[in-house]
């Protein structure tokens, strides 16, 4: 439908048309979630049990029920550009209690990998691949926590990749497959 | 394959508007049909089963002289019974017809292939036609029935049903497993939408089948054993032992006088106390008990598994003698034509939803519970509190959907039908009763869908309840004050929500009663997917089952609420009636036939047989040799012995060898034998 002009930008930003639009659900983008989720989020009825479940919800705007309506619907860009799609903990509390039997956590998830194909992911997540990357770590180790571990009587190291860095090699083989390293890198390049 | 005379049949092809013309070549299937073996005739038109429809099959059965007619239509179930009249019409016999499924098994399911449809279309019409040419004149037999009918399980469903083949002047025998009648419904407090004490209307019929003179009641009864068809059931029924005598029984035995008259005095003196099924558990019973005090009949019941035996109630009872602590259980058989099935139904074990709390926190409970809570006979007096401290609640939590519509197998993937229109019932209860009590019901939707229920929605809605649009995720309790955090989304601001409740009561889903499988089994019904008893059809056989002469009433068959119950128990009890009013039933002719040349009198197929239709008896021609014999009542034409007989010596009516051998040569040779 044709849509008023107001020749004033700032204007037609504030009173844009907040609808969504038939053209805007891409059938498409629901088939992907399918696919790559392997559970059918459209048998969703929308009873808000994996908010409710959700540790996350009462703390921030994240709300999974919104996710799994716009997987049903195709709001390919409404939810691949939602800053929220990054705060689930994947705790999975939403997948044990769904009275569909749906698994809404592998639907964030199928969503998460769906953004970063199109390079929307936030800045932590790449620091966190570059981490793994070089330390086999998302979280590496610190001083704080090297002398409390030793306070308890444990060795400053984990028996991890941290004492054994011949095996951060392996780790780099996989995340090299997924070219995750080198995505990072391209995407956080400059800072 | 000899045939006595030339087989002649006609083929009519229905177009069934586009369901079948839409996928299937109507034209090319009829000039087909022309170009098969025995095929005298062969026509199409737009609804086979209309008068017209019919009309060309009469017509031509005359004008070509038929001894076959085959209709490629939709599935017999349907309109086999439709086709033969108008084959008798015609003037054959109307086992002379046979049906192709080409909508069901055909269109329907190939529905974007045309080419491959209508070549399945000439297989089917070609492998009908081929048994077509081979069937035989058959005679339905007519068994006399029984003038008595059986009705299990005496709730609401069971008493209407009783009472109305009662009425019609049918012997009824009414059982049920508890010691009285009225079921579910006399532990409800209220009805909705009208909030009718649901006793009050309920115990004018209780006591009527207690008097009606052709109703035999029989409370604490089981079914032991079914056996027997439509028409002539032999049913033996396991009499429990109560432990008392009715004042006829006393009478029976010699004691003038005497008999159980309710008057309670061996209950005072019981030391043993039990909880009280009819409360839930939620009040004490003796091991010498009536459920409530308008129980139908008014008799006392020992609870053998209780009882210590120690005889103060027999001396208590005195001279009226009306208690045995010797009695064992009894078997009485009686024969009936026809029984309904009304079983009813159990609240799921709603404790296996961890997350909301039942059975772990004193003040989640049911909505049964609830009802025995604020009814005014009940163990509070109507007083509603909450279990754990006996305080009134100031605001109470209602989930809905608890267990129902959930397809984690944990659950039922069902709607229980009636939880929505109870729980605004109990808000408005409680709102009632105690003015300022907050109330929330944590619903998905609201399915007030009956007459006057939406009107009852926009009334409790009016009065102040608060609806949250929220499946509950968890509840959790604060262990010092024992109240209760509901955790949602009200998905309607779409954010997640936590109301603190003194007390929260669960809409559980419902399921079927312990013993249906058990019931089922006996009288051949049944299941469907959701567990509940199959009817014969969803929406034009509701009441019937897929054992001739077995009907079903109220929620055995499917959730309901009192109305629908109500409503098909009248509809049970008229079809249940109609058999018994005939006297007489036709049973199809598809039984099994020993030839007795062929018989070696080997036995084998008796065993087999899974209706006990099969005997050995000695031969017609005195040689004192055994052949196998049928009870064409009792056989339902599977086929089981037919297929086993070494010697080939069973003849199964209108699936003879021939015809099958005929119909697979006509698929895999083409016809060419």
């Amino acid at each position: 439908m044709a849509v008023k002009k107001y020749d004033n930008p700032d204007l037609e930003k504030k009173l844009h048309d907040t609808r969504y639009h038939s053209i805007d659900t891409n059938p498409e983008f629901t088939k992907k979630v399918l696919d790559i989720s392997r559970t059918i989020a459209n048998m969703c009825y929308q009873c808000g049990t994996c908010t409710g479940s959700c540790p996350s919800a009462p703390r921030s705007s994240y709300r999974i029920r919104l996710f799994m309506r716009r997987a049903v619907l195709g709001l390919e860009d409404e939810a691949l550009t939602d800053p929220d799609l990054w705060l689930c903990t994947t705790c999975y509390s939403c997948t044990d209690r769904c009275p569909r039997d749906i698994a809404p956590t592998d639907v964030i998830m199928a969503m998460r990998n769906l953004a970063f194909k199109r390079d929307i992911i936030p800045r932590n997540f790449l620091k966190t691949a570059q981490l793994i990357y070089s330390t086999g770590h998302g979280v590496p180790n610190n001083d704080v926590n090297r002398a409390a571990r030793v306070k308890l009587g444990l060795t400053a190291d984990p028996p991890t990749t941290h004492s054994y860095p011949e095996f951060i090699p392996g780790i780099q083989k996989i995340l090299n497959y997924f070219e995750l390293k080198q995505n990072a890198d391209r995407m956080l390049e400059g800072e | 394959m000899a045939e006595k005379e030339e087989a002649r049949v006609g083929v009519f092809i229905c177009h069934c508007g586009t369901n079948i013309a839409g996928s299937i070549d109507i034209m090319d299937a009829v000039e087909y049909a022309k170009t098969i073996p025995n095929v005298a005739y062969a026509d199409q038109y737009q609804y086979m089963c209309s008068t017209p429809g019919q009309g060309k099959i009469v017509e031509a059965i005359k004008e070509h002289n038929l001894t076959g007619i085959v209709v490629a239509a939709c599935s017999p179930r349907l309109h086999e019974p439709t086709f033969r009249v108008a084959t008798k019409e015609g003037g054959l016999n109307p086992f002379r017809f046979e049906m192709a499924n080409i909508r069901e098994q055909n269109s329907w399911v190939h529905m974007h292939d045309k080419e491959s449809a209508t070549a399945k279309a000439k297989d089917a019409i070609k492998i009908a036609v081929a048994k077509a040419a081979l069937l035989e004149d058959l005679i339905p037999k007519s068994v006399p029935v029984e003038h008595a009918a059986l009705v299990v399980g005496a709730g609401v469903g069971g008493i209407q049903a009783s009472l109305d083949l009662a009425s019609a002047g049918i012997k009824t025998y009414l059982i049920e497993k508890w010691p009285t009648v009225g079921g579910r419904m006399s532990q409800l407090d209220k009805t909705f939408p009208t909030l009718d004490c649901s006793q009050c209307i309920l115990t004018p019929k209780m006591v009527d089948v207690g008097r009606h003179p052709n109703i035999e009641l029989m409370t604490y009864c089981e079914i032991e054993k079914v056996e027997g068809y439509i028409g002539n059931f032999d049913i033996t029924i396991r009499k429990k032992a109560r432990g008392v005598l009715s004042p006829d029984e006393a009478t029976a035995r010699g004691i003038v006088g005497g008999g159980c008259n309710g008057c309670g005095d061996c209950a005072e003196v019981c030391p043993v106390i039990k909880p009280n099924p009819f409360e839930m558990g939620m009040a004490p019973r003796k091991a010498i008990y009536i459920y409530h005090a308008q129980v139908m009949p008014l008799l006392y019941t020992v609870d053998f598994d209780a009882c210590v035996k120690c005889g103060l109630c027999v001396d208590a009872c005195g001279d009226k003698k009306a208690i045995d602590l010797e009695m064992e259980d009894e078997f009485i058989t009686l024969k009936i034509g026809t029984a309904i099935i009304a079983t009813g139904y159990n609240l799921m074990p709603i404790e296996n939803k961890r997350e909301w709390g039942y059975k772990q926190f004193d003040n989640v409970i049911t909505g049964l519970e609830f009802e025995r809570l604020i009814c005014a006979s009940g163990p509070t007096g109507g007083h509603l509190i909450r279990p754990s401290d006996g305080e009134t609640p100031k605001s109470v939590g209602f989930i809905l959907c608890a267990g129902s519509r959930d397809n984690t197998g944990n659950g039922k993937p069902y709607c229980s039908r009636f939880c929505c229109m109870y729980s605004l019932k109990h808000a408005h209860q409680i709102m009632e009763k105690i003015p300022g009590t907050k109330v929330y019901l944590f619903y998905m939707d609201i399915r007030s869908f009956g007459k006057m229920y939406e009107e009852f929605y926009y009334r409790i809605q009016s009065e102040g309840a608060k609806f949250i649009r929220g499946r509950v995720a968890n509840v959790l309790e604060d262990p010092q004050t024992r109240n209760l955090y509901v955790r949602a989304e009200d998905t309607l601001l779409g954010r997640p929500v936590e109301v603190e409740c003194d007390l929260v009561v669960l809409a559980a889903a419902v399921q079927p009663v312990d013993e249906e499988d058990v019931i089922r089994k006996h009288f051949g019904v049944s299941k469907s997917q959701d567990g509940w008893m199959l009817e014969a059809h969803p929406k034009l056989n509701p009441c019937g089952t897929t054992t001739a002469g077995v009907f079903l009433a109220g929620v055995c068959q499917g959730p309901k609420d009192i109305p629908d119950t109500v409503a098909q128990a009248e509809g049970a009890a008229s079809a249940a009636s109609i058999p018994i009013h005939i006297g007489q039933v036709e049973l199809e002719p598809y039984f099994a036939q020993c030839m007795e040349e062929l018989c070696a009198g080997c036995g084998m197929c008796i065993d087999l047989c899974p209706y006990q239709a099969l005997a050995l008896v000695d031969r017609s021609d005195g040689s004192g040799r055994k052949v196998m014999s049928v009870t064409e009542a009792k056989c339902k034409g599977c086929g089981t012995c037919g297929g086993f007989c070494p010697g080939g010596a069973i003849k199964m009516q209108h699936f003879t060898s021939p015809q099958i051998h005929a119909q697979i040569d006509a698929f895999l040779c083409g016809g060419e034998q």
